[in-house]
């Protein structure tokens, strides 16, 4: 009995975890070239879980080519705001504008969903969501399985495209060394908007991954974006790896907090855990070469 | 340090509309509503479905008018929250000066601007909040049409163990004012009748997942009811989730999910086969057979294309109470207040309303039981 | 410091005159605004400026002076709140007695995280601050059997009224009343930092915000004085706090919500943070706007959020750098029309 337990807390965990490194990864890619913080980031998800519902309940799509559309919504909110807020802030100097700048623009597209889609909460179904497997005790859905296998690969392809190929590694030479990228004849400008793009591309997808998960409001981004933050640092600012491992950490300290202790303590857990790190292992979970930094 | 300009074209904004208003005043014969309720954050769930019941009650009171009254209403957004709703009851009380309210939603909200309804000598006329404090001491101006968390609580917590046959129980609540407050009422009155409560599960609203709550639940063993205190989102995913983990009846175990009339109708419908065997009070009942409500029902469906919620039900019948209260001869804030009080036989869409001396009202045929069936339609369960 | 001293005697205490006149001023209108504005609900936002005036005060001096990016402000505010009013509710303390025990109860979570986060620079600071927030909201929500939690605090008694023989006696009941209170107490602090920040210890201060190495190469211990700045910031939210629950009578810990720590940080930003009369006005601009918005009805907050956004864009210097620069040009159009 226990056994199973700790198997079906782990499951859920993982499930949930995934779902969150979606969300947190994007915050780590602009954080970690930027060093800066796009407030309006859990409103993106958000955006992109109406998108795919609406792709799929009023077009009449199917749920796996709503993530697509998802992605592209993002990817195209993540280019309007750097062109809108990040670019013309970046001249400033100050990582603090552009975070007052997107609290703004987070404040405006919340409000702005509420008048669009109203406050009643959207019952998201997507043909796998009552697909129920039991294995040995233990449960889980087909929505699931996809969320697994979709943000696997996902991060897959994308720690594949940062180790392997040009742009990737451009992206991380500037993430973790700026001067050096430069001496190297990339344009920051344009790596910088590719950063956006991709980070605001997660984040519309994790909204489609989510939003069977979510209750889907206009809040629902906002709902996350509390541990996207502990899940950014704990990783390790701007490491993906760090993001990835401390993604799934933090689902599992939500499934078994819950099991073990009490639902409403899951944040203080998560946070309490965060102070840790920052007394013991400022770095995050896996250190790069980020001393300048620390 | 100027005052900000922007300040004073405010100031002179509503000094002209105040001017406005006291003209068209004298003109017409008028009672005007103060609509405090949430709009915005996550509260607009209740703000935007009240504002709906409200604009169709007005639409149909103001066809004809009563006894030579018309009714307006100016809504401010009162977000839920005891500041915002201080200020927002501070601006209607001022700018707009209303002969009686209608609000808040949120408990806390709902005692912030007590005193100062009190203070102001208005009547307030809440059907959203459930905290006992609001009518037990209360105070004289505010009025409650919905019954209270422990009338609500009591009944669930009977009616389980004596028509359900539960013995023990799971609460599951969101941590919040109403969520915390109508737990401890079951928890008191099932164990008080003989029930053992084996576990007390509180989450804030921000979760979303409920997977690891239902595996929990799953492992505490053999429970007869889960009595469940959410609103409708979180209460779809919870539904949902108890369902896979196979505790409650629509997932094939053996628990049967109790819920509060915080889930509207049409629940069962989003939640799917999952709902199945949920069994829970209503204060509004659609199919109702009653006339009054067949006929509220179809002007509803024709104004907004939708079936209405029990917010919908309340809003309107908290402006159908202040027509009634009118009829009756009421024509200011003191008269509001006086007749409201001696309130004996107003029936609306939600039920009858009769005020006790704390000015709660005391009618319990606004709660119906329901039963979800395997097509997911009610059956009445007549416990009441 | 040097600089100042090296000027001459009469620029330097013609700039003490005009200093001095602004405080009059200020507190002239301070004591006009309510008798200008007589409708309560004028009134209650006005005592909600001073409210939020004091918590970017506090923040400013953190993050304006001594460089450190502090998300904790929300955990301070609702620490003096909580602490103060439970005090008064549960032990029966006396308002004042309350009052300094909830200011000196946050400043001293200022100081302890300050002192935890001290060595870590930059952002984790800030991450830190963060995470107390976060830990301190979910505390006072969670804690029930202490704080009420969800549940809520009410009826908390207004500060005692003043008794002086001889002249009608002050209740604090009276919203006016209140006001004065808080916006003399505001005042009060912003004389207080004023001066801070124009003695050696500011100027320490901000040796520290632009270079902890070469403020170190010149015998300044930076960490100690990051550590007195966040005690005094957090303090002065406490402060703040203890007012916000006198003044709303009610305390739920959704007041506290880390969401109020970026709302203040805003306010500092829009006004002109590394000033004092920045945050002032970027509080009060920040308070009123959604209560000026109110007409637009539902797209009242759409509205506030792009003017939010708008201003950061257009005025990166905050309202006090934006002022500036149209007094330089109508100067100079002046000068020109001569």
């Amino acid at each position: 009995m226990t056994a199973t337990i700790v198997a079906q807390q782990a499951i859920n965990g993982i499930v949930l975890g995934s779902l969150y490194v979606l969300v947190a990864l994007g915050l780590t890619l602009i954080y970690g070239v930027l060093v800066q913080i796009n407030f309006a980031h859990a409103d993106f998800v958000t955006l992109g879980a109406f998108s795919a519902y609406f792709f799929m309940h009023m077009l009449g799509g199917s749920y796996l080519a709503s993530i697509g559309v998802a992605l592209i919504v993002g990817a195209a909110l993540g280019w309007l705001i750097n062109v809108a807020i990040f670019a013309p802030l970046r001249r400033r100097g100050s990582e603090l504008l552009p975070l007052i700048a997107t609290i703004g623009v987070s404040v405006m597209l919340q409000n702005a969903m509420l008048s669009l889609f109203g406050p009643v909460p959207y019952a998201f179904e997507t043909p796998y969501s009552q697909q129920v497997f039991r294995v040995a005790g233990t449960f889980f859905t087909m929505q699931s399985i996809i969320i697994i296998v979709v943000s696997t690969a996902t991060i897959g392809l994308l720690y594949a495209f940062m180790k392997f190929t040009f742009l990737g590694k451009a992206l991380r030479a500037v993430s973790q060394d700026r001067e050096t990228a430069g001496l190297m004849g990339i344009n920051p400008n344009q790596l910088i908007m590719l950063t956006f793009v991709l980070a605001s591309a997660l984040a519309g997808m994790g909204g489609a991954m989510l939003a069977p998960v979510l209750v889907l409001t206009p809040f629902a981004g906002a709902s996350v974006i509390v541990k996207a933050f502990a899940i950014v640092i704990i990783g390790g600012f701007g490491n993906v790896e760090g993001t990835i491992l401390a993604g799934l950490l933090v689902g599992l300290i939500e499934s078994f907090t819950t099991q073990y202790l009490d639902p409403g303590l899951i944040d203080i857990v998560v946070f309490g855990l965060l102070l840790l790190m920052l007394a013991f292992r400022p770095t995050g979970l896996i250190s790069e070469r980020r001393e300048e930094n620390v | 340090m100027r005052m900000p300009s922007g300040l004073m074209l405010a100031l002179g904004v509503s000094a002209s509309l105040i001017a406005s208003a006291a003209v068209s005043n004298a003109q017409d014969k008028t009672i005007k509503i103060g609509g405090l309720l949430p709009m915005s954050g996550p509260g607009a769930y209740f703000g935007a479905q009240d504002k709906q019941g409200v604009e169709l009650a007005l639409e149909q009171v103001n066809k004809t008018g009563v006894n030579g009254y018309k009714f307006t209403i100016q809504y401010e957004d009162s977000a839920c929250g005891p500041l915002p709703a201080t200020q927002a009851a501070k601006r209607l009380l001022d700018q707009y000066k209303p002969d009686v309210i209608i609000g808040e939603e949120c408990s806390d909200a709902t005692l912030a601007i007590m005193p100062t309804v009190e203070q102001a000598k208005i009547p307030l006329i809440n059907a959203g909040s459930s905290a006992i404090k609001i009518t037990d001491p209360g105070n004289p101006w505010v009025f409650r049409i919905m019954p209270n968390e422990v009338m609500q609580g009591v009944d669930i917590a009977t009616r389980a163990y004596d028509r359900l046959n539960a013995r023990t129980a799971v609460l599951l609540n969101e941590n919040t004012n109403a969520g915390i407050g109508n737990a401890k009422v079951f928890k008191e009155t099932f164990e008080k009748l003989g029930g053992k409560v084996v576990a007390e599960i509180g989450f804030g609203r921000d979760v979303n997942d409920f997977t690891s709550i239902a595996t929990r639940v799953a492992g505490l063993g053999k429970v007869d009811v889960i009595p469940t205190y959410t609103l409708e989102g979180q209460g779809l995913k919870i539904t949902q989730a108890l369902a896979q983990a196979g505790v409650v009846k629509g997932g094939d175990g053996a628990a049967i999910q109790l819920g509060t009339i915080w889930l509207p109708f049409g629940f069962e419908q989003k939640a799917g086969k999952a709902a199945t065997g949920y069994v829970r009070i209503v204060q509004f009942d659609p199919t109702d057979q009653r006339p009054l409500v067949r006929d509220f029902v179809s002007a509803f469906k024709a104004k907004f294309n939708a079936d209405p919620t029990h917010i919908n039900a309340h809003a309107y019948d908290q402006i159908m109470l202040i027509a009634d209260v009118v009829k009756r001869g009421a024509k200011d804030a003191q008269s509001i207040r006086d007749t409201l009080a001696t309130t004996k036989d107003f029936v609306g869409v939600t039920g009858s309303v009769e005020f006790d001396k704390n000015n709660q009202n005391t009618k319990m045929d606004t709660i119906h039981y329901m039963e979800t069936k395997p097509d997911l339609s009610w059956t009445a369960l007549k416990w009441n | 410091m040097s600089e100042i001293a090296a000027a001459p005697e009469s620029i330097y205490s013609r700039a003490s005159a005009l200093r001095r006149l602004g405080f009059l001023t200020a507190a002239l209108v301070i004591a006009a605004l309510p008798l200008v504005l007589t409708g309560s609900y004028w009134q209650t936002n006005l005592t909600v400026c001073a409210i939020n005036v004091l918590l970017a005060l506090g923040l400013d001096f953190i993050l304006g002076y001594a460089g450190q990016l502090n998300l904790g402000q929300s955990a301070f505010y609702g620490l003096g709140a909580y602490v103060s009013t439970l005090l008064i509710t549960r032990l029966g303390v006396p308002f004042w007695g309350a009052f300094a025990a909830g200011v000196a109860f946050a400043g001293l979570a200022g100081l302890i995280l300050a002192l935890f986060a001290v060595r870590l620079r930059g952002h984790y600071l800030a991450i830190a601050s963060l995470g107390f927030a976060v830990i301190t909201y979910q505390t006072l929500l969670n804690w029930i059997s202490l704080t009420q939690g969800p549940l809520g605090i009410y009826a908390i008694p207004a500060p005692p009224s003043v008794v002086i023989p001889g002249l009608p006696t002050i209740s604090f009941r009276n919203p006016v009343a209140l006001f004065y209170l808080v916006a003399g107490f505001t005042l009060l602090v912003y004389f207080i930092l004023d001066r801070l920040v124009r003695s050696p210890i500011g100027e320490t201060l901000t040796a520290v915000r632009e270079d902890d190495i070469s403020a170190a190469s010149l015998g300044i211990n930076a960490a100690a004085w990051k550590v007195f700045a966040f005690g005094v910031g957090a303090a002065v939210a406490g402060a703040a706090g203890c007012f916000y629950a006198t003044f709303v009578g009610t305390l739920v810990p959704d007041a506290f919500f880390i969401t109020e720590s970026f709302t203040i940080l805003s306010m500092v930003i829009v006004g002109g943070m590394g000033t004092l009369i920045g945050p002032v006005w970027g509080a009060i601009f920040l308070t009123l706007l959604p209560e000026l918005l109110r007409g637009f009805g539902d797209l009242r907050l759409i509205v506030y959020g792009a003017a939010l956004t708008l201003v950061v864009l257009f005025m990166p210097g905050g309202l006090v750098q934006a002022a500036r620069w149209v007094k330089t040009r109508l100067g100079f159009a002046r000068e020109a029309a001569r």
